[in-house]
């Protein structure tokens, strides 16, 4: 049985797709390739595959993984992408094929780019400045026992963050995995919270999935 | 800004996004250049549950199959939506090309039940196109007509639609679609066009005829115009297994309501359920080849990687080759780990044997429409279920695991008495007490039945079109008398509004003087009536009173067997003779077999011009 890791993009249209809807939307993918796929062997078989980590709905990405199995051993991984992209709908493809190397528990952090759309870029440059230099960045997380209060600010990391017309483009580390998650949109509602100059935060995009010293997930 | 960026902005305002978006695996992209007609395909209600309707899929595949015409999906939107569409002046829209509906050439609905038509409105509403067909000019294009079940009486839009498509669209689509192409290379202006299409069978143009009314408000006679036929034949497809069936589904990202391959096993019916307007519409019964049922599962599946297949039917039992049928795709789903459903399965065919083929599929809950608490109504009816049967059924059910079963009965049937409703608490309890009387029942579980109570609606082209409805207050008295005469927690009831039912009959059995009364409701703000949370009836009396419409009229008021109805311009091939013959039967309380036990001279064969059955 080969353990298959594929990198898949969903970009375009298909970001609309929600995550539960993706989990359908990728069965009926493999049901129209016709991969051997491997079934549970429990009570109600169902074919296994797992997504890594959830794409908030609205998110594009080229870097998203997606684990199954595939009962025949000397199937070519590059077939396995062919057929699968022969079926896949609008805007989402496999970009590789590779067989799992890491467990999914080495996931720590997740990068994303977005754009903060603005009228007055330059004091929001300042203002982004602001709430970066600060000593913490308060936002409130939805929690399954609730609303709690965190601090992102120890575990973000800026990659870039820069200056166009009429707009603030920031890259930026957040934590990922089965640990914490944290989503790129907090960070645009704390400096909405923090009385910045107004502005549309758009074009999200998550463009790696990383361990803990930086190295892609494989 | 283009339309595309202009949605984008704001979709992911909305509840499920990707209803408004395209995209979806199998829908089908154009290149808008190329193509001479585009055809918006609209449902009157979400994607949610207009992406289930089987009619839309099959005549979207088959007008795209057409390499110069372009048909595309389009549904009313969620209110949400809806309040972002008006406010950003994002016209209604069509799914493959996210262009505005008012720049294509047909604007086309499917009406399947009465309580859409006010969505109808505002669908047009939101496309920028004035609802009246009358305010939208004489250039030839935007023709907006209209298909489906309820076209059969269709005056109560008579004011919005250009053309009525009356029967099977497979056909005549096309036809209608080549005809207006040639006509607009020529130049030709919308009134041209709609003379020379009323000659196409099947198609009604409502402009070309109008009524004039007696005193007592009922039609004392039908004005044509321009040339029109007197009266207009639904059309047929006479070669049944070898039409048009699509091979692949637009697949939605969101669940719908029918989330599965759908495929159809035959149309029409031979039962003659006095009641059911689906029985008579769709005559003559004709039924799909055991291969032909078979390969068209097989492509749809593999081409839609669906994991579950639904048998659509009036009365999937009835097919001549079921067991052999059955047994053929039982063999590949299976194989293909693929869920087979089969609705529609009529309580006095179905055998032991059959039942052990579906436990092998699916062991969810058993439902049958008795329809009627008596023996003597459902002979009224002409349901031919016998009591014997029901519990025949249900005791098979019960021996192999079964212990819910689902009852459908009808309230305000005609003729019908507070003995016929005890009697459905009566037979209820029979059912519970034949499950104790099983010894090898399922262990450890109770039996569970649940009644499931519509009220009746008398509808066009069935025996009882002449019938009224029950009046509120005698259905409240007979929904009491029910829920009193229930006495275990093992029966639940549950029933329907009587005032959706009302407002139901009004527009089945409605003329074209409704139609001010739909718009005036529509502009009070009506619309999403078959949606609990939606429905305002408060709004549709008003709507009534200030048109000066009586509906009691068209509710509670016998036809006459020698008045003309609203209708009667339209040919379902089933002659009016017969539906007045199976009227006076069902008050005898006398029963008609059905078509394969004995033809009783619907007119249906004379018309078409051979055998039923051969």
């Amino acid at each position: 049985m080969l353990r298959v890791r594929a990198t898949f993009k969903k970009t375009g249209r298909a970001k609309y797709i929600s995550h539960l809807d993706l989990n359908r939307c990728m069965l009926r993918t493999f049901r129209r390739s016709g991969l051997p796929i491997w079934y549970t062997e429990g009570f109600n078989p169902h074919p296994y595959y797992a997504f890594a980590l959830a794409l908030s709905l609205g998110f594009e990405s080229e870097c998203e993984i997606l684990d199954f199995n595939i009962t025949d051993d000397n199937m070519p991984l590059e077939e396995i992408r062919d057929r699968l992209n022969a079926v896949m709908p609008e805007g989402m493809g496999i970009v590789s094929v590779a067989l799992q190397e890491q467990k999914i528990t080495a996931i720590a952090k997740a990068e994303y780019s977005f754009s903060l759309v603005t009228d007055n870029a330059v004091k929001l440059m300042d203002d982004v400045n602001k709430l970066i230099s600060g000593t913490e960045i308060l936002i409130e997380k939805k929690t399954k026992k609730g609303i709690k209060t965190v601090d992102i600010k120890p575990d973000m990391e800026i990659i870039t963050c820069e200056k166009t017309e009429d707009s603030v483009d920031i890259v930026m580390r957040l934590p990922a995995g089965t640990q914490t998650n944290y989503n790129p949109m907090l960070f645009a509602e704390a400096l909405k919270n923090s009385g910045a100059e107004p502005f549309e935060a758009e074009k999200f995009v998550r463009r790696a999935i990383l361990c803990d010293d930086d190295t892609i997930f494989k | 800004m283009e339309l595309k960026d202009k949605i984008e902005k704001h979709l992911l305002e909305v509840q499920k996004p990707s209803r408004y978006i395209g995209g979806e695996v199998g829908s089908v992209i154009k290149d808008k250049s190329k193509i001479d007609v585009r055809f918006a395909f609209c449902f009157p209600d979400t994607y949610d549950i207009g992406m289930s309707h089987l009619g839309m899929k099959i005549l979207y595949s088959l007008t795209n199959e057409r390499e110069n015409y372009w048909c595309e999906r389009c549904f009313a939107p969620s209110e949400d939506f809806e309040a972002i569409m008006r406010e950003n002046d994002i016209p209604l829209y069509a799914l493959e090309s996210l262009d505005p509906i008012r720049d294509f050439d047909f604007i086309g609905f499917t009406l399947q039940y009465e309580l859409s038509y006010a969505n109808i409105l505002n669908m047009l509403d939101l496309a920028g196109l004035p609802v009246f067909a009358a305010d939208r000019g004489d250039e030839l294009t935007n023709i907006v007509i209209a298909g489906g079940p309820c076209v059969c009486n269709p005056e109560p839009l008579a004011d919005f639609f250009d053309i009525f498509v009356l029967g099977e669209g497979e056909e005549v689509n096309l036809e209608l679609i080549d005809l207006y192409w040639e006509m607009k290379q020529q130049g030709a202006t919308k009134t041209e066009f709609l003379r020379k299409a009323c000659h196409i069978e099947g198609v009604y143009v409502p402009r070309f005829y109008s009524f004039v009314y007696k005193d007592d408000g009922t039609i004392d006679h039908l004005v044509v115009t321009d040339g029109a036929p007197e009266v207009i034949r639904k059309r047929i497809i006479k070669d049944f297994d070898s039409v048009y069936y699509p091979e692949n589904f637009v697949v939605p990202f969101t669940e719908i309501v029918h989330d599965r391959v759908s495929v159809e096993v035959l149309r029409g019916c031979i039962r003659g359920c006095r009641f059911c307007q689906a029985g008579f519409i769709y005559r003559p019964f004709r039924e799909k080849h055991t291969d032909t049922i078979c390969r068209e599962t097989k492509a749809l599946c593999e081409n839609t990687g669906y994991d579950e297949v639904s048998l659509a039917s009036l009365s999937t039992s009835d097919h001549s080759e079921i067991d052999p049928m059955l047994t053929k795709l039982i063999d590949y789903t299976a194989a293909e780990r693929i869920n087979l459903s089969l609705p529609s399965l009529r309580v006095d065919n179905f055998s032991e044997s059959l039942l052990e083929k579906i436990k092998k599929v699916r062991k969810s809950g058993l439902t049958f429409a008795a329809e009627g608490g008596t023996q003597r109504l459902r002979d009224v009816i002409n349901k031919n279920v016998s009591e014997e049967e029901i519990m025949n059924t249900c005791s098979i059910a019960f021996r192999g695991g079964y212990s819910a079963v689902k009852l459908y009965f009808m309230m305000g049937l005609p003729t019908e008495t507070d003995e016929d409703i005890v009697g459905i608490a009566d037979l209820a309890n029979r059912i519970i007490d034949l499950f104790y009387s099983i010894e090898d029942r399922p262990k450890g579980r109770g039996v569970q039945i649940s009644i499931s109570c519509a009220t009746f609606v008398p509808k066009p082209f069935t025996p009882f079109q002449f019938e009224p409805q029950d009046t509120r207050e005698m259905i409240e008295h007979k929904q009491k008398l029910l829920l009193d005469s229930v006495k275990t927690k093992k029966i639940k009831v549950s029933y329907h509004d009587p005032n959706v039912s009302q407002l139901e009959v009004i527009l089945a059995k409605g003329d074209r003087r409704l139609c001010k009364a739909i718009y005036t409701a529509w502009k009070k703000g009506c619309k999403f009536d078959s949606w609990e949370e939606y429905f305002n009836f408060g709004k549709w009396i008003e709507a009534f009173k200030e048109c000066g419409i009586d509906t009691s009229f068209y509710a509670n008021r016998r036809f006459e067997y020698d008045e003309i109805l609203p209708w009667d311009h339209l040919d379902y091939l089933v002659s009016k003779e017969f539906f007045i013959r199976e009227n006076k039967t069902a008050h005898k309380s006398v029963t008609t077999p059905n078509c394969r036990l004995r033809c009783s001279g619907c007119g249906v064969n004379k018309k078409v011009g051979r055998d039923c059955f051969c």
